[in-house]
């Protein structure tokens, strides 16, 4: 489904300060994944969640996504790549402030043209999986940290995207939160077939996905299933 | 993306009352300013070709630039006759004028002598209307002279007082008579009123030998703003070489110069002001949207395209625009209309414009619903511009550099 040839980052090129942020990646992921990038900070584990979401480029090697070479694609493309193919959870939620759970939830079905019944009859679908469905008309703001970092999933999976990215999801929940969201993502991965990676240092999501892929220095050193 | 607009507008009120009010007050400003330069020039125009110049005048081609007798339309009939045929021509009238010495008892002043047909004039100029003393005159008025306040004055003449004429007539010979002073008039217009003065047709035909002469026609017309296409129709009838036929804006070309010297100057102080404006409200714009990377990096990194942030600030400018433009001009419109019936009176004004045209202490408003409208597009026109720098800065970082933006 994925699958990364020869992949090097770089950032500061040709300036003193220069970093090797990823070095020569051969990877591939396959479909219905749940994996997990960690490594140390720096590592470049968020780099390569990046460079595989299309919201950073790479300075050689090859990226595909289902057969479909993306790594060579314009600003242009690669914004159509991630509305259409990918799903992103950040570290600090993202939601939208001025629209309500529900319109959050829907706002990638709505840019994608999904009609007002598939997108109420989806938000309230994956409301229920994620038990947020008494939030719907709630602004984000008025939500607890781990409401919305629910909030943010369900508005990642809403759309059904091929796989969904999420970079340091935990980081700002406590453990309880941390928890929940993890089983629900699980959840999600399982019902919906929807590939999840991870990029973090959580030792809750390391216990939870099934496959860890550990980069030191931006190599990968470690790769295994759990 | 028009709700997410609507929303933003009202989730970020300092810019949006801060844009909706400066947009509010130049929206106002802009139509009132514009409004009252046109309505000034309006009348302007109106009172000069009120007072005597027509809206299009029919010369011999070398009458204005050489003058004298020989180059008199010398068959005024022969181009009235086509002139009764053209619809668009309200009246027309021939008007012979000729310069001269008159004398009172005691002093002396050289000065225009015109024949003009007093019931025509009544329907082509306001010559009658300006009467300040006697009466005006009639085609049966002999040898009564209609004089302007100003020469009158120099002249130290009463009504009834007999004043000496001296000049050429229209075959060179020499033309001397006595006038009685009927009527006074006063227009406004300081040269006007202190060089003109006017005796009936019939009787300026006799003493000048002036039978079916004239120095030129002035023609009236039903619409003003028609001159031009009329005056090609009139080219075409008359079809004389010797002929020239010209609008009333080749006629005040100095009038004409000076209003748009006038709103060009009008038009770049309006400018700096709009100027002032635009940057107010893209800097307001700016610093909103510069506390707002975040938030468009990470919708960026959803997958909303360039094209789409430039349409959500296109909506969120537009919907600010609308309600200051839908306040706003109700309100402008209202008060050009007001002080279009009920013009300023600003005192002293026709004193210092007199060379200018300006008669009166009044200056109207114009009233036109289609330069408000215009005005209000150019609003429009710079709030949408205000956005594209911000736009630009949002779409100089990369959205995942722009999600991580403090």
């Amino acid at each position: 489904m994925i699958k990364l040839q020869g992949v090097n980052k770089y950032f500061f090129r040709g300036e003193p300060r220069e970093v090797h942020a990823l070095r020569d990646i051969i990877l591939t992921i396959e479909e219905g994944e749940f994996t997990l990038f960690s490594g140390a900070s720096g590592c470049g584990k968020t780099t390569l969640l990046n460079v595989i979401g299309a919201l950073d480029s790479c300075e050689s090697g090859k990226i595909y996504l289902d057969e479909k070479e993306i790594s060579s694609l314009d600003e242009d493309a690669r914004t159509t790549l991630r509305l259409n193919e990918l799903g992103f959870v950040f570290q600090a939620y993202n939601l939208i402030p001025v629209l309500s759970v529900e319109e959050n939830i829907g706002f990638i079905m709505r840019l994608r043209g999904f009609s007002d019944e598939e997108i109420r009859r989806r938000v309230l679908e994956v409301a229920t999986l994620l038990k947020i469905e008494d939030k719907l008309k709630s602004l984000p703001n008025t939500l607890s940290g781990g409401q919305q970092q629910r909030v943010a999933v369900a508005r990642a999976v809403a759309a059904k995207p091929k796989i969904i990215l999420a970079d340091e999801p935990t980081a700002n929940l406590d453990s309880n939160n941390s928890q929940i969201l993890m089983s629900m993502m699980r959840e999600l991965n399982e019902k919906e077939g929807v590939s999840i990676l991870f990029a973090s240092h959580d030792e809750l999501i390391l216990k939870s996905v099934r496959r860890v892929i550990t980069l030191n220095d931006g190599a990968i050193i470690d790769d295994y299933k759990q | 993306m028009f709700k997410l607009a609507l929303k933003n507008t009202l989730f970020y009120k300092g810019r949006s009352i801060t844009t909706a009010v400066l947009t509010f007050v130049s929206t106002i400003l802009f139509i009132l300013f514009i409004s009252l330069q046109d309505g000034s020039h309006n009348a302007m125009l109106e009172n000069s070709l009120k007072i005597y110049t027509g809206a299009i005048e029919i010369y011999h081609r070398d009458y204005r630039d050489v003058g004298g007798n020989e180059y008199l339309i010398q068959d005024a009939k022969a181009i009235t006759d086509k002139l009764a045929k053209i619809d668009a021509v309200e009246a027309f009238s021939t008007r012979y004028e000729t310069y001269g010495l008159f004398s009172s008892k005691e002093y002396s002043a050289a000065s225009m002598l015109a024949g003009v047909e007093p019931s025509k004039e009544s329907v082509l100029s306001s010559l009658g209307t300006a009467l300040k003393e006697g009466k005006f005159l009639d085609e049966n008025a002999g040898n009564c002279i209609y004089m302007g306040a100003e020469l009158v004055k120099k002249l130290k003449l009463g009504i009834g007082d007999e004043v000496a004429f001296v000049g050429s007539a229209s075959d060179d010979s020499f033309a001397a008579d006595i006038f009685k002073l009927c009527g006074v008039f006063k227009t406004g217009l300081f040269e006007f009123d202190s060089s003109a003065s006017f005796v009936s047709r019939s009787y300026f035909d006799e003493l000048m030998n002036g039978y079916n002469k004239a120095s030129y026609i002035t023609i009236k017309l039903k619409n003003i703003d028609d001159a031009d296409i009329v005056n090609s129709q009139i080219i075409k009838v008359l079809d004389d070489e010797n002929l020239e036929s010209l609008t009333w804006k080749t006629l005040m070309k100095s009038m004409v110069e000076m209003m748009e010297i006038d709103s060009i100057f009008g038009y770049i102080s309006l400018s700096l002001f709009l100027v002032v404006i635009f940057f107010v409200i893209m800097i307001y714009g700016f610093i909103n949207i510069s506390s707002r990377i975040k938030e468009f990096g990470v919708l960026r990194s959803i997958g909303l395209s360039k094209k789409n942030i430039l349409l959500l600030l296109f909506y969120e400018i537009f919907i600010l625009s609308t309600i200051s433009v839908i306040l706003a001009t109700p309100i402008a419109a209202y008060i050009c209309y007001y002080y279009n019936i009920n013009p300023v009176v600003i005192k002293g004004i026709a004193e210092m414009y007199k060379d200018y045209g300006v008669v009166s202490d009044e200056i109207p408003f114009n009233f036109d619903m289609f330069t408000i409208f215009w005005n209000v597009a150019v609003v429009y026109i710079l709030n949408f511009l205000s956005i594209l720098y911000p736009y630009l800065y949002i779409n100089s970082f990369k959205p995942i550099e722009a999600t991580r933006h403090v």
